[in-house]
């Protein structure tokens, strides 16, 4: 499926003026890059807005078989499934060096030069344009109603709204609601599988990973509007970056007031998704007990006295 | 009998999508709009009204640009008492090493994660500058315990930004014991934090305190 819209985005490609067979490897290859920065970005830039309340599922989530055989958690956002840590760990490393180096400093400069007021114009013009892909999750997840509220927002904000400038139509009631391929899949009781963090992308857990890369490759303002390579999809990634940086700024700066930044950011990672289905699903968290000696790791206690054997000598 | 006309069925495509929109917005629109809030579980009123004075008091605290920052130090820790259970929440962040610390553990843990976390978290809500505090429902998952959902706006927040807390207590006396912000709860998310820190360490817990005063000053250098 994946291999079918890179064919489609080459596709829509070729119908500019170069040579097919050098527009055809470029295409590929700036294919590659894009669903990695550009999905990423989708699926992180889709979600951060309000909610509107979730219609009750109407199909039982427990009937489908999960994607990936993940032993049995109860609540993923509260216990993290995370076999390749130390991967993940290394990985976590780079990332948060580049975003030092590089995706940070863009963003701060950004964030200087502009007005609060003007970065959120800029974050509707973005977030409007992910609501056709929005819109198709809805279809996917059989949710009409979620599904009149995107399209209506859609239309309204990209004519009255001036291209998505102005969130019009959350004035008129109709608020906005995030939805992906993700979230479609944990509709349907698929599990989020192990955690991951892949670099410059970010943290994924296997179902968003798959997701995301969905995302991108069914997306209908990145079909029509040509992909990445032309400059309106090239434009429209390079402000969704910077834009999602700006926006995580908080957060970027909570993760580096933490004490273990990498198990803060999987476990807000976690949480945030799984809530973030729940809007879909209409169930209710389960929340640990605030008045035992609680525990919402997996591990029993036990293997503290383990572990701590191997400690001082 | 009459058929529909085959140039009915060959309307252009803009014409076609100018149709949809239109039942799009008025009809599914119209329809999202009256459907009622999806029904709750029982409210409490108590709890709302707790929640509406205290946590709009610690963000009051923070916007007010007349005081100093030493001043508003003073007035967010004394808001925090009034407003968070403080000893609850400390327990619940050592995870199952609530379990094992030792008194004197205990104490200095206490004192260090206070000094941390009030750093922290007036940081991060400073980050924000939301100015009003609106209550907009709660969920009573049992008695002494609920969720009253809030959205905070006003000041430079561009869309209203919701904010739910999880209170414990009843009557008039209630006090919070998490707040979750998309999605997140920042005791359970400091729980993991702070369990996986000391797992790392081979079960020692001086090893997180230590941090944890290293962590409070560099934040209070950054401010």
């Amino acid at each position: 499926m994946i291999g079918a819209s890179v064919k489609q985005v080459s596709k829509v490609s070729m119908t500019e003026a170069r040579p097919a067979q050098a527009q055809h490897r470029a295409g590929l290859a700036s294919t590659a890059l894009g669903l990695i920065a550009a999905a990423g970005l989708m699926a992180i830039a889709s979600p951060a807005f309000a909610q509107t309340a979730a219609e009750p599922a109407e199909a039982s989530p427990q009937d489908a078989a999960p994607l990936v055989d993940a032993p049995p958690v109860q609540d993923p956002g509260l216990a993290a499934y995370d076999p390749l840590e130390g991967f993940n760990r290394a990985s976590f490393g780079v990332s948060m060096g580049l975003d030092r180096a590089v995706v940070g400093p863009i963003a701060h400069g950004y964030m200087a030069v502009t007005p609060k007021p003007v970065r959120n114009r800029v974050s509707s013009v973005i977030y409007n344009l992910g609501e056709p892909s929005t819109a198709l999750n809805d279809v996917l997840q059989g949710h009409p109603k979620r599904f009149g509220v995107t399209t209506s927002r859609f239309v309204i904000n990209s004519t009255i709204g001036l291209l998505g400038l102005f969130d019009v139509a959350a004035g008129m009631g109709l608020q906005g609601h995030g939805a992906d391929f993700g979230q479609t899949f944990g509709r349907y009781g698929v599990k989020p599988g192990p955690y991951l963090y892949v670099p410059v992308m970010g943290p994924l857990s296997f179902r968003e990973g798959v997701g995301r890369a969905l995302d991108f490759a069914t997306d209908p303002v990145g079909i029509i509007g040509g992909g990445y390579t032309t400059t309106f999809g090239a434009t429209r990634l390079g402000v969704g970056v910077v834009d999602v940086r700006a926006r995580a700024d908080g957060a970027f700066r909570a993760l580096d007031d933490s004490v273990d930044p990498y198990v803060t950011a999987r476990s807000a990672y976690g949480q945030y998704r799984e809530s973030f289905l729940r809007e879909a699903t209409g169930e209710v968290q389960a929340l640990p007990d605030f008045d035992d000696a609680p525990s919402t790791s997996s591990e029993a206690p036990s293997a503290v006295t383990t572990s701590s054997a191997a400690g001082p000598q | 009998m009459t058929y529909p006309e085959p140039t009915m069925i060959n309307a252009r495509p803009t014409r076609r999508f100018t149709q949809f929109a239109l039942v799009a917005l008025v009809g599914l629109g119209a329809l999202s709009q009256a459907r009622p809030a999806l029904a709750q579980a029982a409210r409490d009123p108590q709890a709302e009204q707790f929640v509406q004075t205290r946590a709009q008091r610690v963000i009051t605290v923070l916007a007010d640009k007349n005081q100093s920052v030493a001043q508003k130090k003073a007035t967010f820790h004394t808001a925090i008492d009034q407003l968070a259970d403080v000893p609850k929440i400390t327990n619940f962040v050592l995870g199952k090493y609530a379990r094992t610390i030792t008194p004197d553990q205990r104490t200095r843990f206490s004192t260090a994660f206070r000094t941390y976390a009030e750093n922290v978290y007036q940081n991060r809500i400073d980050d924000y500058h939301g100015e009003k505090l609106t209550v907009t429902g709660s969920t009573v998952r049992k008695p002494g315990d609920v969720i009253v959902n809030t959205t905070i706006s006003g000041g430079q927040v561009g869309q209203p930004l919701p904010v739910a807390w999880r209170v414990m207590g009843g009557g008039a006396s209630w006090k919070v014991v998490d707040v979750q912000f998309k999605g997140v709860w920042l005791a359970i998310t400091q729980q993991q934090d702070f369990v996986s820190t000391i797992d790392n360490a081979g079960g020692n817990i001086d090893v997180l305190i230590a941090q944890l005063q290293r962590d409070g000053q560099r934040s209070v250098a950054r401010k």
